[in-house]
C-alpha cells in the first residue's frame, strides 16, 4: 500500500497542474479533439431524433463512450431489432480489440486499478496518443493517458449535450436525420489509406445495398462481414503481388 | 423502442465496448493476436461504417427508403471528404446539397 502524500492539498493541486506529463497530454489533446467536434454535435442531434427516450440515448455518453457505436445505437433504435442493434455496435467496436492488443504490453507494467480503469477511455484518439509515447516512464505514461482520457470524456459529454440542446430547437424539415449516414460515410473516406481498405468499404456498402430487403436490418451485418473478407483477401493479394514484383 | 429495451441495449453495448477495449489488456497481457486476425481487424472500420451509412440512408424501409435526393447528398459528402480530407467540409457540402435539392424538387 502506498504511503499518504504528506503535502497540503493546495500544493498537491499545484504540483498536478505543473506536472509535465499532464501539460503534455493537454497540449496533445486539443488538436486531436477538434475533428471530433462535428461528430459530437451530430450525435447530440441524433439523440434528439432517436426512437429511444432522450435520457437513455444520452446515457450512452457515460456507459459506452465510443462515438461510432453510440451513433449506431441511437440511430438504429427506430428500425433495427434489439439483437441487430447490439450486434452492429459490437462489430463497430471490434477495432478496439486491435488497440487493446497493441497497448497490452504497456498496461502490463501498470497497477491493477489502472488496468481496469484505463481501457474505458480507449477511444481512437487515446490509442493514437498512448501508442506514440514510448519515451514516457510508466508513471508519466499513466498520468498522460489518464489526463487525456478525462479531457476527452469531459469535452465529449459537453459537446454532445450542446448538440442535443441545439437539435431540439431545429425544425424536422431541415432533415438532420440524414446527418448520421453522412457522418459515417465521411469517416470511412477519411480513414481509407490503402487499396484493400477501399475494397472493404465498397464491398461493405455494395452488399448492404443489395441486401437491404433482408429482414431485421441484416444488411448491415452481411455488408460488414463481406467487406472485412474482401478487404482481407485484397490485402493478401496485394502482399503476394508485392512479393512477386 | 420502449425504455426497458433501450436500457438493456445501452448496457449491453456498454459491456461489449468495455470488453473489446479491456479484454486483451486484462487477460492476455503479453500474448499477441494472430497475424491473420490483426490483418482482418484492419478492415472492420471501413466495411461496417460504409454498410451502416447505406442502411441508415434507407431508414429501415428497404430499397424503397432510398431516395435520389439523399443519395446525391451522400455522394456529395463522400466527394467533399475525399477532396478536402475534412469532416466538417463533408457534412457542410452534403447538407447544403440536400437542402438545395429538396428546395428545387
Amino acid at each position: 500500500m502506498s504511503s499518504p502524500d504528506p503535502s497540503p492539498p493546495a500544493e498537491r493541486t499545484s504540483a498536478r497542474r505543473h506536472d509535465p506529463a499532464v501539460r503534455l497530454a493537454l497540449r496533445h489533446c486539443i488538436p486531436l479533439f477538434l475533428p471530433a467536434i462535428p461528430f459530437a454535435l451530430v450525435l447530440g442531434l441524433a439523440i434528439t431524433e432517436s426512437a429511444m427516450p432522450t435520457s437513455i440515448a444520452w446515457s450512452t455518453n457515460v456507459v459506452v463512450f465510443a462515438g461510432a457505436a453510440q451513433l449506431a445505437t441511437v440511430s438504429l433504435a427506430a428500425t433495427a431489432t434489439w439483437v441487430t442493434l447490439v450486434a452492429t455496435a459490437a462489430i463497430i467496436n471490434l477495432r478496439h480489440v486491435m488497440y487493446s492488443a497493441a497497448l497490452a504490453p504497456r498496461f502490463s507494467e501498470q497497477p491493477g486499478w489502472f488496468r481496469w480503469v484505463g481501457p474505458f477511455f480507449l477511444i481512437d484518439q487515446l490509442f493514437a496518443l498512448g501508442v506514440a509515447r514510448p519515451e514516457l516512464s510508466n508513471d508519466d505514461w499513466r498520468r498522460y493517458y489518464l489526463t487525456a482520457g478525462v479531457f476527452f470524456f469531459t469535452a465529449w459529454n459537453l459537446l454532445v449535450t450542446t448538440g442535443l440542446l441545439l437539435g431540439s430547437a431545429i425544425p424536422t424539415e431541415w432533415r438532420l436525420d440524414v446527418a448520421p449516414a453522412i457522418m459515417f460515410a465521411g469517416l470511412v473516406v477519411l480513414g481509407l489509406s490503402n487499396r484493400p481498405g477501399i475494397v472493404a468499404a465498397v464491398v461493405g456498402a455494395g452488399v448492404c445495398f443489395a441486401t437491404l430487403e433482408v429482414p431485421n436490418n441484416g444488411s448491415i451485418l452481411l455488408g460488414a462481414v463481406s467487406g472485412v473478407i474482401a478487404g482481407y483477401v485484397a490485402d493478401v493479394m496485394t502482399d503476394r503481388a508485392g512479393a512477386q514484383a | 423502442m420502449n425504455a426497458p429495451a433501450a436500457v438493456a441495449a445501452v448496457l449491453a453495448v456498454g459491456v461489449i465496448t468495455y470488453a473489446s477495449r479491456a479484454g486483451l489488456i486484462l487477460f492476455l497481457a503479453d500474448r499477441p493476436l494472430p497475424a491473420n486476425v490483426t490483418r482482418a481487424l484492419r478492415y472492420v472500420g471501413p466495411a461496417v461504417l460504409s454498410a451502416l451509412a447505406i442502411n441508415l440512408i434507407a431508414g429501415g424501409e428497404g430499397i424503397d427508403g432510398v431516395t435520389g435526393v439523399e443519395v446525391a447528398a451522400l455522394a456529395a459528402g463522400v466527394a467533399a471528404a475525399a477532396l478536402s480530407r475534412n469532416l466538417i467540409a463533408s457534412i457542410a457540402v452534403a447538407m447544403t446539397t440536400l437542402w438545395l435539392l429538396l428546395w428545387i424538387t
